[in-house]
Protein backbone atom coordinates (compact mmCIF):
# COMPACT_ATOMS: atom_id res chain seq x y z
CA UNK A 1 0.00 0.00 0.00
CA UNK A 2 1.49 3.31 -1.04
CA UNK A 3 1.90 6.27 1.21
CA UNK A 4 -0.26 8.28 -1.19
CA UNK A 5 -3.26 6.02 -0.69
CA UNK A 6 -2.64 5.96 3.04
CA UNK A 7 -2.79 9.72 3.06
CA UNK A 8 -6.17 9.63 1.33
CA UNK A 9 -7.71 8.22 4.43
CA UNK A 10 -10.22 10.63 5.84
CA UNK A 11 -9.41 9.63 9.41
CA UNK A 12 -5.73 10.27 8.90
CA UNK A 13 -6.42 13.69 7.43
CA UNK A 14 -8.66 14.59 10.32
CA UNK A 15 -5.97 13.55 12.78
CA UNK A 16 -3.30 15.57 10.98
CA UNK A 17 -5.57 18.58 11.01
CA UNK A 18 -6.14 18.19 14.74
CA UNK A 19 -2.43 17.92 15.46
CA UNK A 20 -1.57 20.98 13.39
CA UNK A 21 -4.49 22.91 14.84
CA UNK A 22 -3.41 21.90 18.30
CA UNK A 23 0.12 23.11 17.68
CA UNK A 24 -1.12 26.44 16.41
CA UNK A 25 -3.97 27.20 18.76
CA UNK A 26 -3.09 25.66 22.10
CA UNK A 27 -2.77 28.22 24.89
CA UNK A 28 0.68 29.16 26.20
CA UNK A 29 1.77 26.30 28.47
CA UNK A 30 4.53 23.24 28.95
CA UNK A 31 5.65 19.74 30.72
CA UNK A 32 9.05 18.25 31.31
CA UNK A 33 10.92 19.36 28.26
CA UNK A 34 11.49 16.38 26.06
CA UNK A 35 14.75 16.53 24.15
CA UNK A 36 13.92 13.04 22.94
CA UNK A 37 10.80 11.49 21.47
CA UNK A 38 10.97 8.25 23.46
CA UNK A 39 13.73 8.48 26.06
CA UNK A 40 13.06 10.37 29.30
CA UNK A 41 15.62 12.52 31.11
CA UNK A 42 15.87 13.54 34.75
CA UNK A 43 15.07 17.19 33.93
CA UNK A 44 11.79 17.98 35.67
CA UNK A 45 9.53 20.98 36.02
CA UNK A 46 10.40 23.15 39.03
CA UNK A 47 7.89 23.48 41.85
CA UNK A 48 4.65 25.12 40.77
CA UNK A 49 5.44 25.05 37.03
CA UNK A 50 2.80 23.73 34.64
CA UNK A 51 2.94 22.40 31.14
CA UNK A 52 0.62 20.98 28.51
CA UNK A 53 1.96 18.49 25.96
CA UNK A 54 0.47 17.05 22.81
CA UNK A 55 1.95 13.85 21.40
CA UNK A 56 1.28 12.18 18.07
CA UNK A 57 2.94 8.87 17.20
CA UNK A 58 2.53 7.39 13.73
CA UNK A 59 3.31 3.69 13.43
CA UNK A 60 3.52 2.40 9.88
CA UNK A 61 3.86 -0.86 7.97
CA UNK A 62 3.81 -4.47 9.19
CA UNK A 63 4.39 -7.68 7.24
CA UNK A 64 2.44 -6.59 4.13
CA UNK A 65 -0.76 -4.93 2.93
CA UNK A 66 -1.09 -1.65 4.75
CA UNK A 67 -0.94 -0.62 8.39
CA UNK A 68 -1.17 2.85 9.90
CA UNK A 69 -1.70 3.62 13.55
CA UNK A 70 -1.82 7.06 15.10
CA UNK A 71 -1.49 7.23 18.86
CA UNK A 72 -2.53 10.51 20.42
CA UNK A 73 -1.78 11.76 23.90
CA UNK A 74 -2.85 14.99 25.55
CA UNK A 75 -1.03 15.62 28.78
CA UNK A 76 -0.92 18.05 31.69
CA UNK A 77 2.23 18.13 33.86
CA UNK A 78 2.87 19.89 37.14
CA UNK A 79 5.93 20.36 39.32
CA UNK A 80 4.78 19.27 42.78
CA UNK A 81 8.26 19.95 44.19
CA UNK A 82 11.57 20.66 42.46
CA UNK A 83 12.23 16.91 42.51
CA UNK A 84 8.75 15.47 41.96
CA UNK A 85 6.75 15.96 38.80
CA UNK A 86 3.29 14.54 38.26
CA UNK A 87 1.20 14.28 35.09
CA UNK A 88 -2.21 13.22 33.92
CA UNK A 89 -3.09 12.36 30.34
CA UNK A 90 -5.59 10.86 27.94
CA UNK A 91 -4.57 8.31 25.31
CA UNK A 92 -6.48 7.66 22.10
CA UNK A 93 -5.80 5.80 18.88
CA UNK A 94 -6.83 5.66 15.25
CA UNK A 95 -5.76 2.76 13.06
CA UNK A 96 -6.37 1.11 9.75
CA UNK A 97 -5.04 -2.20 8.58
CA UNK A 98 -5.36 -4.65 5.72
CA UNK A 99 -3.49 -7.92 5.15
CA UNK A 100 -0.87 -6.65 7.59
CA UNK A 101 -0.53 -9.61 9.95
CA UNK A 102 1.21 -12.97 9.87
CA UNK A 103 0.41 -14.88 6.65
CA UNK A 104 -1.37 -11.84 5.23
CA UNK A 105 -4.33 -11.73 7.62
CA UNK A 106 -5.83 -8.40 8.61
CA UNK A 107 -4.85 -7.84 12.23
CA UNK A 108 -5.86 -4.94 14.50
CA UNK A 109 -3.19 -2.90 16.31
CA UNK A 110 -2.22 -3.92 19.83
CA UNK A 111 -4.33 -1.31 21.70
CA UNK A 112 -7.41 -2.64 19.84
CA UNK A 113 -6.44 -6.30 19.85
CA UNK A 114 -9.86 -7.23 21.28
CA UNK A 115 -11.37 -6.43 17.85
CA UNK A 116 -11.77 -9.43 15.57
CA UNK A 117 -11.77 -8.36 11.91
CA UNK A 118 -12.00 -11.06 9.25
CA UNK A 119 -8.71 -12.05 7.60
CA UNK A 120 -9.62 -10.09 4.44
CA UNK A 121 -11.45 -7.15 6.07
CA UNK A 122 -10.29 -3.59 5.63
CA UNK A 123 -10.03 -2.61 9.29
CA UNK A 124 -10.54 0.99 10.41
CA UNK A 125 -11.15 2.07 14.01
CA UNK A 126 -10.84 5.06 16.28
CA UNK A 127 -10.96 4.50 20.02
CA UNK A 128 -10.22 5.97 23.43
CA UNK A 129 -7.54 3.82 25.10
CA UNK A 130 -7.37 5.08 28.66
CA UNK A 131 -6.30 7.69 31.16
CA UNK A 132 -2.79 7.64 32.64
CA UNK A 133 -1.21 9.15 35.69
CA UNK A 134 2.55 9.66 35.95
CA UNK A 135 5.02 10.57 38.64
CA UNK A 136 8.78 11.12 38.25
CA UNK A 137 11.01 11.57 41.27
CA UNK A 138 14.60 12.73 40.81
CA UNK A 139 17.09 11.16 43.20
CA UNK A 140 20.26 12.71 41.76
CA UNK A 141 20.76 15.71 39.47
CA UNK A 142 23.14 15.56 36.47
CA UNK A 143 24.11 19.17 37.28
CA UNK A 144 25.31 18.60 40.83
CA UNK A 145 25.97 14.84 41.00
CA UNK A 146 28.15 12.62 38.78
CA UNK A 147 25.02 11.22 37.15
CA UNK A 148 21.31 12.06 37.11
CA UNK A 149 18.97 9.38 38.43
CA UNK A 150 15.16 9.38 38.52
CA UNK A 151 12.40 6.83 39.01
CA UNK A 152 9.13 6.90 37.10
CA UNK A 153 5.77 5.22 37.64
CA UNK A 154 2.79 5.38 35.29
CA UNK A 155 -0.49 3.53 35.82
CA UNK A 156 -2.95 3.47 32.89
CA UNK A 157 -6.60 2.52 33.20
CA UNK A 158 -8.92 2.08 30.21
CA UNK A 159 -12.12 0.22 29.31
CA UNK A 160 -10.21 -2.91 28.22
CA UNK A 161 -6.65 -2.06 29.19
CA UNK A 162 -4.57 -1.72 32.36
CA UNK A 163 -0.84 -1.05 32.59
CA UNK A 164 1.69 -0.25 35.29
CA UNK A 165 4.84 1.15 33.75
CA UNK A 166 7.97 1.62 35.87
CA UNK A 167 11.19 3.23 34.67
CA UNK A 168 14.69 3.86 35.88
CA UNK A 169 16.02 7.00 34.21
CA UNK A 170 19.74 7.80 34.03
CA UNK A 171 21.24 10.96 32.56
CA UNK A 172 24.81 12.03 31.98
CA UNK A 173 25.72 15.35 30.38
CA UNK A 174 28.95 16.37 28.71
CA UNK A 175 30.44 19.50 27.10
CA UNK A 176 28.94 22.04 29.53
CA UNK A 177 25.58 20.23 29.40
CA UNK A 178 25.27 20.74 25.65
CA UNK A 179 25.61 17.01 25.00
CA UNK A 180 22.88 15.12 26.85
CA UNK A 181 22.82 11.33 27.04
CA UNK A 182 20.11 9.30 28.73
CA UNK A 183 19.26 5.68 29.38
CA UNK A 184 15.87 4.26 30.42
CA UNK A 185 15.09 0.79 31.68
CA UNK A 186 11.35 0.10 31.57
CA UNK A 187 9.34 -2.70 33.16
CA UNK A 188 5.66 -2.55 32.24
CA UNK A 189 3.19 -5.36 32.89
CA UNK A 190 -0.06 -4.80 31.00
CA UNK A 191 -3.46 -6.47 31.01
CA UNK A 192 -6.04 -6.65 28.22
CA UNK A 193 -9.66 -7.75 28.47
CA UNK A 194 -9.93 -10.02 25.47
CA UNK A 195 -11.91 -12.94 24.01
CA UNK A 196 -10.86 -16.35 25.25
CA UNK A 197 -9.18 -18.37 22.50
CA UNK A 198 -11.61 -21.01 21.21
CA UNK A 199 -14.63 -19.52 23.01
CA UNK A 200 -15.82 -16.24 21.43
CA UNK A 201 -18.63 -15.96 24.01
CA UNK A 202 -16.21 -15.44 26.89
CA UNK A 203 -13.72 -12.70 27.75
CA UNK A 204 -10.96 -12.58 30.34
CA UNK A 205 -8.00 -10.43 31.38
CA UNK A 206 -4.78 -11.59 29.71
CA UNK A 207 -1.39 -10.13 30.40
CA UNK A 208 2.09 -9.57 29.03
CA UNK A 209 5.13 -7.59 30.16
CA UNK A 210 7.02 -5.01 28.12
CA UNK A 211 10.68 -4.59 29.02
CA UNK A 212 12.63 -1.88 27.24
CA UNK A 213 16.22 -0.67 27.34
CA UNK A 214 16.48 2.65 25.51
CA UNK A 215 19.40 5.01 24.95
CA UNK A 216 19.59 8.45 23.38
CA UNK A 217 22.06 11.27 22.88
CA UNK A 218 21.49 14.82 21.72
CA UNK A 219 23.82 17.78 21.14
CA UNK A 220 22.77 21.43 21.31
CA UNK A 221 24.29 22.58 18.04
CA UNK A 222 22.81 26.12 18.11
CA UNK A 223 20.89 28.18 20.65
CA UNK A 224 17.47 26.52 21.14
CA UNK A 225 18.26 23.63 18.81
CA UNK A 226 19.58 20.16 19.49
CA UNK A 227 19.79 17.00 17.42
CA UNK A 228 20.83 13.43 18.04
CA UNK A 229 19.61 9.86 17.88
CA UNK A 230 17.54 7.34 19.80
CA UNK A 231 18.10 3.58 20.03
CA UNK A 232 15.30 1.46 21.47
CA UNK A 233 15.38 -2.21 22.38
CA UNK A 234 11.88 -3.46 23.19
CA UNK A 235 11.02 -6.90 24.56
CA UNK A 236 7.67 -8.54 25.26
CA UNK A 237 7.15 -11.49 27.58
CA UNK A 238 4.10 -13.63 28.28
CA UNK A 239 5.05 -13.60 31.94
CA UNK A 240 6.12 -11.17 34.66
CA UNK A 241 9.53 -12.79 35.09
CA UNK A 242 11.47 -12.41 31.81
CA UNK A 243 10.47 -15.95 30.74
CA UNK A 244 8.30 -16.90 27.75
CA UNK A 245 9.67 -14.10 25.57
CA UNK A 246 7.55 -13.40 22.50
CA UNK A 247 9.10 -10.38 20.80
CA UNK A 248 12.37 -8.48 20.72
CA UNK A 249 12.92 -5.55 18.36
CA UNK A 250 15.41 -2.72 17.88
CA UNK A 251 14.59 0.74 16.58
CA UNK A 252 17.02 3.49 15.64
CA UNK A 253 16.70 6.97 14.18
CA UNK A 254 17.33 10.71 14.45
CA UNK A 255 15.71 13.20 16.79
CA UNK A 256 15.55 16.98 16.50
CA UNK A 257 14.45 19.33 19.24
CA UNK A 258 13.58 23.01 19.52
CA UNK A 259 13.36 24.44 23.04
CA UNK A 260 12.17 28.00 23.56
CA UNK A 261 11.07 30.06 26.51
CA UNK A 262 7.38 29.14 26.19
CA UNK A 263 7.30 26.00 24.06
CA UNK A 264 9.26 23.07 22.78
CA UNK A 265 8.86 20.72 19.84
CA UNK A 266 10.56 17.36 19.41
CA UNK A 267 10.38 15.06 16.39
CA UNK A 268 11.82 11.54 16.14
CA UNK A 269 11.87 9.16 13.21
CA UNK A 270 12.65 5.51 13.93
CA UNK A 271 13.12 2.49 11.70
CA UNK A 272 13.16 -1.06 13.01
CA UNK A 273 16.58 -2.64 12.53
CA UNK A 274 16.79 -6.17 11.02
CA UNK A 275 18.04 -7.61 14.31
CA UNK A 276 14.94 -9.55 15.48
CA UNK A 277 15.17 -13.23 16.36
CA UNK A 278 12.71 -15.95 17.33
CA UNK A 279 11.95 -16.73 20.95
CA UNK A 280 9.93 -19.36 22.77
CA UNK A 281 6.60 -17.51 22.39
CA UNK A 282 7.12 -15.75 19.05
CA UNK A 283 4.02 -16.00 16.85
CA UNK A 284 4.68 -17.91 13.63
CA UNK A 285 4.98 -15.60 10.64
CA UNK A 286 5.54 -12.47 12.76
CA UNK A 287 9.19 -12.09 11.74
CA UNK A 288 9.85 -11.02 8.16
CA UNK A 289 13.33 -10.09 6.95
CA UNK A 290 14.54 -10.28 10.56
CA UNK A 291 12.06 -7.62 11.69
CA UNK A 292 9.32 -8.46 14.19
CA UNK A 293 5.80 -7.20 13.40
CA UNK A 294 3.72 -8.65 16.23
CA UNK A 295 1.75 -6.46 18.71
CA UNK A 296 3.19 -2.91 18.80
CA UNK A 297 6.17 -3.61 16.58
CA UNK A 298 6.16 -2.08 13.13
CA UNK A 299 8.72 -0.93 10.58
CA UNK A 300 8.55 2.84 10.98
CA UNK A 301 7.62 5.26 13.73
CA UNK A 302 7.36 9.03 13.76
CA UNK A 303 6.71 10.81 17.03
CA UNK A 304 6.10 14.53 17.42
CA UNK A 305 5.76 16.12 20.84
CA UNK A 306 4.94 19.73 21.47
CA UNK A 307 4.75 21.37 24.87
CA UNK A 308 3.73 24.75 26.22
CA UNK A 309 4.79 26.16 29.59
CA UNK A 310 2.63 28.44 31.66
CA UNK B 1 6.13 9.99 -3.10
CA UNK B 2 6.92 12.30 -0.24
CA UNK B 3 4.28 12.39 2.42
CA UNK B 4 2.89 15.70 3.51
CA UNK B 5 2.90 14.19 6.98
CA UNK B 6 6.55 15.10 7.08
CA UNK B 7 5.57 18.75 6.84
CA UNK B 8 3.99 18.72 10.29
CA UNK B 9 7.28 19.38 12.09
CA UNK B 10 7.88 22.18 9.61
CA UNK B 11 4.51 23.78 10.41
CA UNK B 12 5.30 23.42 14.06
CA UNK B 13 8.71 25.01 13.70
CA UNK B 14 7.37 27.90 11.66
CA UNK B 15 4.94 28.81 14.39
CA UNK B 16 7.63 28.57 17.07
CA UNK B 17 8.84 32.10 16.52
CA UNK B 18 11.73 33.18 18.76
CA UNK B 19 10.67 34.70 22.03
CA UNK B 20 11.80 38.25 22.76
CA UNK B 21 14.96 38.30 24.84
CA UNK B 22 14.69 39.83 28.29
CA UNK B 23 17.51 42.34 28.56
CA UNK B 24 17.92 43.50 32.13
CA UNK B 25 21.09 45.55 31.78
CA UNK B 26 23.17 46.78 28.84
CA UNK B 27 26.95 46.66 29.23
CA UNK B 28 27.02 50.40 29.86
CA UNK B 29 24.29 50.19 32.51
CA UNK B 30 26.10 47.33 34.24
CA UNK B 31 29.37 49.27 34.22
CA UNK B 32 27.70 52.29 35.80
CA UNK B 33 26.03 50.10 38.40
CA UNK B 34 29.12 48.10 39.31
CA UNK B 35 31.70 50.96 39.23
CA UNK B 36 29.73 54.13 40.04
CA UNK B 37 31.34 57.27 38.67
CA UNK B 38 34.14 55.44 36.82
CA UNK B 39 35.12 55.72 33.18
CA UNK B 40 36.08 52.64 31.21
CA UNK B 41 38.86 51.77 28.80
CA UNK B 42 38.32 48.75 26.55
CA UNK B 43 41.12 46.20 26.86
CA UNK B 44 39.74 43.32 24.79
CA UNK B 45 41.88 40.20 24.91
CA UNK B 46 42.23 37.22 22.61
CA UNK B 47 43.44 34.30 24.69
CA UNK B 48 46.17 32.11 23.29
CA UNK B 49 45.68 28.33 23.24
CA UNK B 50 48.20 28.04 26.07
CA UNK B 51 46.36 30.63 28.15
CA UNK B 52 43.06 28.81 27.57
CA UNK B 53 44.61 25.54 28.68
CA UNK B 54 46.07 27.19 31.78
CA UNK B 55 42.70 28.74 32.68
CA UNK B 56 40.92 25.40 32.23
CA UNK B 57 43.54 23.63 34.33
CA UNK B 58 43.33 26.22 37.09
CA UNK B 59 39.52 26.50 37.20
CA UNK B 60 38.45 23.07 35.95
CA UNK B 61 35.96 24.91 33.73
CA UNK B 62 35.91 24.90 29.92
CA UNK B 63 36.79 28.17 28.15
CA UNK B 64 33.94 28.79 25.70
CA UNK B 65 35.65 31.46 23.59
CA UNK B 66 39.16 32.94 23.28
CA UNK B 67 37.64 36.41 22.90
CA UNK B 68 37.36 38.26 26.18
CA UNK B 69 35.47 41.56 26.51
CA UNK B 70 37.32 43.42 29.24
CA UNK B 71 37.31 47.05 30.35
CA UNK B 72 39.60 48.76 32.86
CA UNK B 73 37.80 50.98 35.35
CA UNK B 74 39.32 54.41 36.06
CA UNK B 75 38.72 53.86 39.77
CA UNK B 76 40.74 50.63 39.71
CA UNK B 77 39.56 47.17 38.78
CA UNK B 78 38.21 45.34 35.79
CA UNK B 79 34.82 44.86 34.18
CA UNK B 80 34.30 41.64 32.16
CA UNK B 81 31.23 40.91 30.02
CA UNK B 82 30.92 37.23 29.22
CA UNK B 83 28.39 34.43 28.83
CA UNK B 84 27.71 30.90 30.04
CA UNK B 85 25.61 28.05 28.66
CA UNK B 86 21.94 28.08 29.69
CA UNK B 87 19.30 25.42 29.16
CA UNK B 88 18.39 26.76 25.70
CA UNK B 89 20.56 29.81 25.08
CA UNK B 90 23.64 31.53 26.42
CA UNK B 91 23.27 33.62 29.57
CA UNK B 92 25.16 36.95 29.21
CA UNK B 93 26.55 38.16 32.54
CA UNK B 94 29.13 40.60 33.87
CA UNK B 95 31.72 40.35 36.63
CA UNK B 96 33.39 43.34 38.30
CA UNK B 97 36.78 42.53 39.81
CA UNK B 98 38.46 44.99 42.16
CA UNK B 99 42.09 46.07 42.06
CA UNK B 100 43.02 43.27 44.48
CA UNK B 101 41.54 40.54 42.26
CA UNK B 102 38.38 39.89 44.29
CA UNK B 103 34.82 39.86 42.94
CA UNK B 104 33.16 43.23 43.48
CA UNK B 105 29.81 42.26 41.96
CA UNK B 106 28.06 39.92 39.51
CA UNK B 107 25.17 41.01 37.28
CA UNK B 108 22.96 39.00 34.91
CA UNK B 109 22.61 41.06 31.72
CA UNK B 110 20.02 38.94 29.92
CA UNK B 111 17.98 35.88 30.87
CA UNK B 112 16.01 34.06 28.19
CA UNK B 113 15.32 30.67 29.81
CA UNK B 114 11.92 29.35 30.81
CA UNK B 115 12.91 28.77 34.44
CA UNK B 116 15.75 29.63 36.77
CA UNK B 117 15.71 33.42 36.74
CA UNK B 118 16.22 33.31 40.51
CA UNK B 119 19.93 33.64 39.61
CA UNK B 120 19.12 37.35 39.26
CA UNK B 121 18.28 37.59 42.95
CA UNK B 122 20.66 40.03 44.64
CA UNK B 123 21.10 37.79 47.69
CA UNK B 124 22.25 34.86 45.55
CA UNK B 125 24.64 37.00 43.50
CA UNK B 126 26.01 38.56 46.70
CA UNK B 127 27.57 35.20 47.59
CA UNK B 128 30.27 35.90 44.98
CA UNK B 129 31.35 39.23 46.50
CA UNK B 130 34.89 39.05 47.85
CA UNK B 131 35.68 35.70 46.19
CA UNK B 132 39.13 35.34 44.68
CA UNK B 133 40.82 32.78 42.48
CA UNK B 134 41.60 30.73 45.57
CA UNK B 135 37.96 30.33 46.62
CA UNK B 136 36.40 26.89 45.93
CA UNK B 137 33.39 28.42 44.11
CA UNK B 138 31.54 25.16 44.28
CA UNK B 139 27.77 24.96 43.92
CA UNK B 140 26.39 23.34 47.04
CA UNK B 141 29.64 24.30 48.83
CA UNK B 142 30.54 27.96 49.28
CA UNK B 143 27.85 28.92 46.74
CA UNK B 144 24.32 27.90 47.61
CA UNK B 145 22.37 25.99 44.96
CA UNK B 146 19.00 27.31 43.81
CA UNK B 147 16.60 24.40 43.68
CA UNK B 148 14.74 24.51 40.38
CA UNK B 149 17.49 26.64 38.81
CA UNK B 150 20.39 24.24 39.18
CA UNK B 151 21.72 24.38 35.64
CA UNK B 152 21.83 28.19 35.52
CA UNK B 153 23.27 28.58 39.02
CA UNK B 154 25.97 25.98 38.34
CA UNK B 155 27.01 27.50 35.03
CA UNK B 156 27.16 31.04 36.44
CA UNK B 157 29.21 29.78 39.38
CA UNK B 158 31.56 28.05 36.94
CA UNK B 159 31.66 31.20 34.79
CA UNK B 160 32.76 33.39 37.72
CA UNK B 161 35.38 30.81 38.67
CA UNK B 162 36.71 30.78 35.11
CA UNK B 163 36.89 34.59 34.95
CA UNK B 164 38.73 34.79 38.29
CA UNK B 165 41.28 32.33 36.91
CA UNK B 166 41.45 34.41 33.73
CA UNK B 167 42.11 37.53 35.80
CA UNK B 168 44.87 35.87 37.82
CA UNK B 169 46.60 34.22 34.87
CA UNK B 170 46.14 36.84 32.16
CA UNK B 171 44.69 40.20 33.20
CA UNK B 172 46.74 40.71 36.35
CA UNK B 173 49.88 40.43 34.23
CA UNK B 174 48.75 42.99 31.63
CA UNK B 175 50.63 46.27 31.58
CA UNK B 176 48.40 49.23 32.33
Amino acid sequence: MSLASAYRSRGLRAFFALVVLGLICAPGARAEESQFGYVYTTDLLPKGAKEVEQWATWRRQKTGGYFDQLDGRTEFEYGLTDKLQVAFYANYVWARAYHNGPFGETTPPEPLSYDRPGPDDRYNARRFVGFSGEAIYRLLSPYTDPIGVAVYIEPTVGPAFRELEAKLILQKNFMDDRLVTAFNFTYAPEWRYDIVDGDPTRKKWGYETDVNANFAASYRFAPNWSAGFELLNEHEYNSYTFSKESNNGFFFGPVIHYGGKKLFITATFLEQLPWASEHSDTVAGAIVDRRIYDNDFEKYRVRIKAGWYF
Amino acid sequence: MKSRFLLIPAYALVISAPVQATVYLSVEQAQALMFPGATFTPDFVTLTPDQMKAIEKSSDVNVLSPDLKVWRASTGGWFIADQVVGKHEFIPFAVAIDAQGAVKAVEILEYRETYGDQVRNASWRAQFTGKTKDAPLKLGGDIQNISGATLSSRHITDGVKRLLATYALVLANQKS
